[in-house]
């Protein structure tokens, strides 16, 4: 179990020293390698979910489950999109299917975002109390500042919301950076040490060492 | 040539002095010296949401969002997760909730299949089990529409947003407060942190995941890694009253950052 923690210490040490140091083109082009690696390992875990996810559906449509009906549009579209994709993925119907129905779905759901945001703003930009309040008022005048006409009916909402978004609102998420960041080295140096290996698909139970 | 790249030299001492401090505090946690971690209110809001689901009949949603694990970004607040889900989940069977666990990854779904059976396991509850059911592989784009599906189907009466969260924290905490869930988010994803806040009705910022998955893992190696972590927040915070005080009486310090 030792190598793959040894792999991905020098590797993650490879990427650090490219960073700081000048290496050899024998080593920057080996990490570029090793990068590429990246995209090709991440492939490999959607083998996984994918057949985890057909089970789940052949045995719903097995056992009439409730609304097993919608497992069938499943299992037709995951065995007709693959056996297209592993013809070709050049191929005329793939495409088709990839250009005029993968895809604006997807857009569709993620412009789902936009209606959940302004019912999110309604829910939180109530003056319920006095920092509600400020948030409310410091909102209004970013959102007035972000619009085109908010500086035509308004123009000191240009100045302030720029403050408002440069000064408190950037010192803030500054402050959060920081901390995620220290965090990500934090769980660097404990990856590189072996002693967390979630990663690589290992979970020890740790409870009960402190 | 120079030894360092030109621009990096302050980045490496600081790499070096915190990597450093991490390590002393992991060796002095090896050797029985641990940091205490303060116990965070949101271990107490755990129990609470999964107490009000038992009480109502209701399931509980356990959401990570993106855990694509090579992403050094995405791994650190998903490991947190997953350290979190273990003591959930052995709340949930302690209690009787029920928990519904989707995962829109593979490897984070054996991850998150195991952390659930042994948490049962744990608790002695494992015939109270149907891991299929609890742990979901949904593929990632379809889990939205599921999810918020399920969500109103099942009458949601406590939902967790834990992990790496983007554009989704808005459309299932939004639709989470519509069906009634009481929510506990946190997520290190500074420009989605503002949604959780707002929306979820107990939340942690930033770093405090981190935290939270140490204290309640009581792992000695995530413990001694938030103290050296913290020896680099002290540094920060050193660092930027200095350059204040330094850029208001009008000593230009950007060069010497720049060396």
């Amino acid at each position: 179990m030792q190598i793959p923690i040894i792999i991905t210490s020098v590797a993650g040490i490879l990427m650090i020293l490219e960073y700081f140091f000048p290496m050899p083109d024998a080593v920057t082009g080996f990490n570029v390698t090793l990068r590429s690696f990246v995209a090709i390992i991440s492939a490999a875990a959607l083998i996984l979910g994918t057949v985890v996810l057909s089970i789940f559906h052949v045995r719903k449509v097995g056992e009439r489950k409730s609304e097993w009906m919608y497992s069938i549009v499943y299992v037709v579209s995951f065995v007709a999109t693959a056996l297209l994709g592993l013809g070709s993925v050049r191929n005329e119907i793939f495409l088709w299917i990839y250009s005029n129905m993968t895809s604006p779905i997807g857009a569709a759901l993620y412009s789902l975002t936009a209606f959940y945001i302004t019912s999110a703003a309604y829910r939180v930009f109530r003056a319920r109390n006095w920092s509600a309040g400020v948030l409310l008022v410091c909102s209004f005048i970013v959102l007035l500042m972000l619009i085109p006409i908010g500086a035509i009916l308004l123009p000191p909402v240009v100045p302030i919301g720029s403050w408002l978004r440069n000064y408190p609102s950037g010192a803030g998420f500054r402050g959060m950076i920081i901390g995620t960041s220290l965090g990500v080295m934090g769980l660097g140096v404990r990856v590189f040490a072996g002693r967390q290996k979630e990663h690589l698909g290992i979970r020890e139970e740790k409870v009960g060492e402190q | 040539m120079s030894i360092v790249i030109q621009g990096r030299v302050v980045g490496l001492l600081a790499l070096l002095l915190i990597v450093g401090s991490i390590l002393y505090y992991m060796r002095q946690a090896y050797s029985g010296k641990i940091p205490k971690l303060r116990r965070l209110s949101a271990v107490d809001v755990i129990d609470e949401i999964l107490g009000r689901c038992v009480e109502m009949g209701r399931p509980a949603y356990y959401l990570m969002d993106n855990v694509v694990m090579n992403n050094p970004s995405v791994l650190a607040p998903t490991v947190a997760a997953f350290q979190i889900l273990s003591y959930t989940a052995r709340s949930a069977a302690r209690l009787g909730a029920k928990i519904f666990v989707p995962v829109v990854q593979g490897l984070a779904y054996t991850i998150a299949a195991e952390v659930v059976e042994e948490a049962y396991m744990a608790e002695g509850k494992i015939q109270d089990l149907n891991l299929p059911e609890t742990v979901m592989y949904l593929p990632d784009g379809a889990d939205r529409m599921y999810i918020i599906n399920h969500m109103w189907s099942e009458q949601m009466a406590g939902a967790f947003f834990l992990g790496s969260w983007y554009h989704k924290a808005v459309i299932f905490t939004e639709n989470a407060a519509r069906v009634g869930a009481m929510m506990l988010g946190g997520t290190d994803t500074t420009h989605n942190i503002p949604f959780l806040v707002a929306i979820c009705d107990y939340s942690i910022i930033g770093e405090e995941l981190y935290a939270l998955g140490a204290y309640l893992s009581e792992d000695a190696t995530q413990a001694s890694s938030l103290a050296g972590q913290d020896v680099g927040k002290f540094i920060a915070l050193l660092l930027i009253i200095l350059g204040s005080i330094l850029a208001t009486v009008g000593i230009d310090i950007t060069s010497m950052l720049s060396m």
